[in-house]
């Protein structure tokens, strides 16, 4: 019975994991045959400025997305742990950017973005200010997309810590109360401690959804102006299908694998193992 | 004396009415906040072409023009990119229940020889990344033996390329949904399965008849996750199909972005199609979503 799902899994993901560290080692357009190059292709990225540029981006993107994200997500899923009414309807609200396809969102991104009629530069010239072209501009594109980044990435963060609050033990509370400790005191000497653990679930896949982050790029920039905003991802499909350099583009690919990886196992490591494996 | 009472008692009563005020108040702005791009898309969605061509545009529509949503779906087919996803998404969603509960129910319930190992696999499977599976899968689909005019060894044609095949077949079953399905199998007690084995029922029978019944909530999570990925993919129908009646609905929304870069109307009439469907969806299945969100974590 496991056999349909184990065949499947063999052809489409091991199968193309050996196939991308082989070619990895080797010169390949597709029309002609993988020629062995050795370790050229990783040499090559040493001294791919573009590429350098791109591992950087990613590494901003990250940096300012997720613990940005992760702050709004945890005061919000504070806010809603209240006794409240109309949960349900603010958390749908804050969550459906995570549903809808990041390539239709970041297509209303890109006309919310549009410089002379779109909606942040018709707000902005409300109140007398002329706003710029924000993704052709050097200095705007990365901030641009980090917002589309934060904006989509808040309700998965809220939703997890809002798990987290409300599986934390009431008792502690009510002993902390009776103790006279302040609803801040409370907050940092017993809610953020307690939510580590899922602080640090939060925090490692939200950097490997960052790191794998591509429709919003494609959308909104092309990687663009001059290579402002390109990420690792962005790189590895046009070395491959613009530049058709699969050989390199599998070398790259294995770069952002080994990031992934190294992300993963500090995980398991911090996390206390083997996170629900039986 | 009285009245000093009753100050005493809803001075706390105030502050804390005030504070839920604040609460609501702070909430409703940050959800307006985020639905915001929403609300903007289907605004400009019924806008006339020039009115968003105007510089100091007013926010809501002077005439409501719900004509828009006609005219955008004849000046691309973005009903048939539409029909293409739902027939993609529909076809993952139901392989990928039988197959992954298939694998799970496996994994979880039968000894085996070798069942670790193919555990184990489909653990590490999980922490491939997409980016470093998609250069090789589009090398297989493209070398696909005996296909598209391709000889015994993948050559002279162009394999899967342009076919539904290659749409469907490469992310049909997702590791996932065998550990998650695994997860839920192993939490079933033995006595039914004993007790059906004892009645001489088949080791599929009990899989399809007894156990699987008994896991409806995990069935819900995956085929949910499962169609809502689906429809929202984007760079593997990209890379794998050229032909316009062929397109799913994110790669028709960007063909046609790159063509018509200026009928804003159309365009934001078409990613209200392409997203109204997962909005719904979130909204029947809101409970599995949240399940499954937060058990992968990631998007």
């Amino acid at each position: 019975m496991v056999a349909p799902a184990a065949l499947h899994a063999v052809i489409w993901i091991g199968l193309p994991v050996i196939a991308a560290i082989w070619l990895s080692f080797t010169s390949y357009d597709v029309l002609t045959s993988p020629r062995f190059v050795g370790l050229r292709n990783f040499r090559d990225m040493l001294h791919d400025s573009v590429f350098k540029k791109a591992v950087g981006n990613t590494l901003i993107y990250a940096f300012f997305t997720v613990p940005v994200a992760m702050a709004l997500g945890l005061l919000i899923a504070l806010l809603l742990n209240a006794k409240i009414r109309g949960r349900v309807i603010f958390r749908t609200a804050i969550f459906l950017p995570q549903v809808t396809a990041t390539i239709a969102v970041a297509l209303v991104w890109l006309w919310i973005y549009e410089p002379r009629s779109g909606l942040f530069n018709t707000l902005l010239s409300g109140i007398g200010i002329t706003g710029p072209a924000w993704l052709s501009s050097t200095r705007w594109a990365m901030p641009a997309v980090i917002l589309v980044g934060i904006w989509q990435g808040i309700g998965l963060k809220m939703l997890i810590y809002l798990a987290a609050l409300q599986n934390l033990p009431r008792e502690l509370y009510e002993a902390a109360a009776v103790d006279g400790a302040s609803r801040t005191r409370q907050f940092f000497s017993l809610t953020l401690p307690l939510l580590r653990p899922a602080t640090f679930f939060v925090f490692v896949t939200s950097v490997i959804g960052a790191f794998q982050s591509f429709d919003q790029i494609y959308i909104l920039t092309n990687g663009g102006p001059a290579n402002a905003t390109t990420m690792m991802t962005y790189e590895i499909y046009k070395s491959a299908f613009r530049e058709f350099r699969m050989g390199y583009a599998c070398a790259e690919s294995l770069v952002l694998f080994v990031l992934l990886m190294l992300l993963t196992l500090t995980n398991r490591r911090l996390a206390g193992g083997g996170r629900g494996y039986r | 004396m009285a009245i000093a009472e009753q100050a005493r008692i809803s001075a706390p009563r105030i502050r804390r009415w005030s504070g839920k005020a604040i609460l609501y108040v702070v909430l409703a702005v940050i959800s307006v906040a985020m639905i915001t791009p929403f609300v903007w898309m289907v605004l400009t969605s019924l806008k006339t072409q020039p009115e968003i061509g105007a510089a100091h545009q007013a926010l809501l529509p002077r005439h409501w023009v719900f004509h828009n949503y006609v005219d955008a779906f004849h000046a691309a087919p973005f009903l048939t990119y539409a029909r293409n996803s739902l027939i993609i998404a529909t076809s993952h969603t139901l392989i990928n229940v039988v197959l992954a509960s298939m694998a799970g129910y496996a994994l979880a319930r039968l000894r085996f020889r070798g069942s670790q190992l193919i555990f184990y696999s489909f653990v590490a499977a999980l922490m491939i990344p997409t980016y470093t599976k998609i250069l090789p899968e589009f090398l297989i689909v493209r070398f696909m033996p005996l296909a598209g005019g391709n000889n015994i060894l993948g050559q002279g044609g162009t394999g899967w390329l342009d076919s539904w095949w290659a749409l469907i077949i490469p992310g049909a079953v997702t590791p996932f949904s065998v550990f998650l399905f695994r997860q839920f199998y192993l939490d079933l007690p033995t006595e039914l399965e004993e007790a059906a084995r004892l009645d001489g029922m088949s080791e599929f029978g009990i899989y399809a008849r007894i156990m699987t019944p008994l896991v409806k909530p995990a069935v819900a999570t995956v085929a949910l996750l499962t169609f809502e990925s689906s429809w929202n993919n984007f760079l593997w129908p990209l890379l794998v199909t050229q032909r316009d009646n062929l397109r799913v609905i994110q790669v028709g929304l960007t063909v046609f972005q790159t063509e018509n870069n200026t009928q804003w109307a159309f365009l934001m009439a078409g990613t209200t199609l392409a997203t109204l469907p997962m909005v719904l969806l979130f909204l029947v299945g809101q409970r599995y979503f949240v399940q499954g969100f937060a058990t992968v974590g990631i998007k």
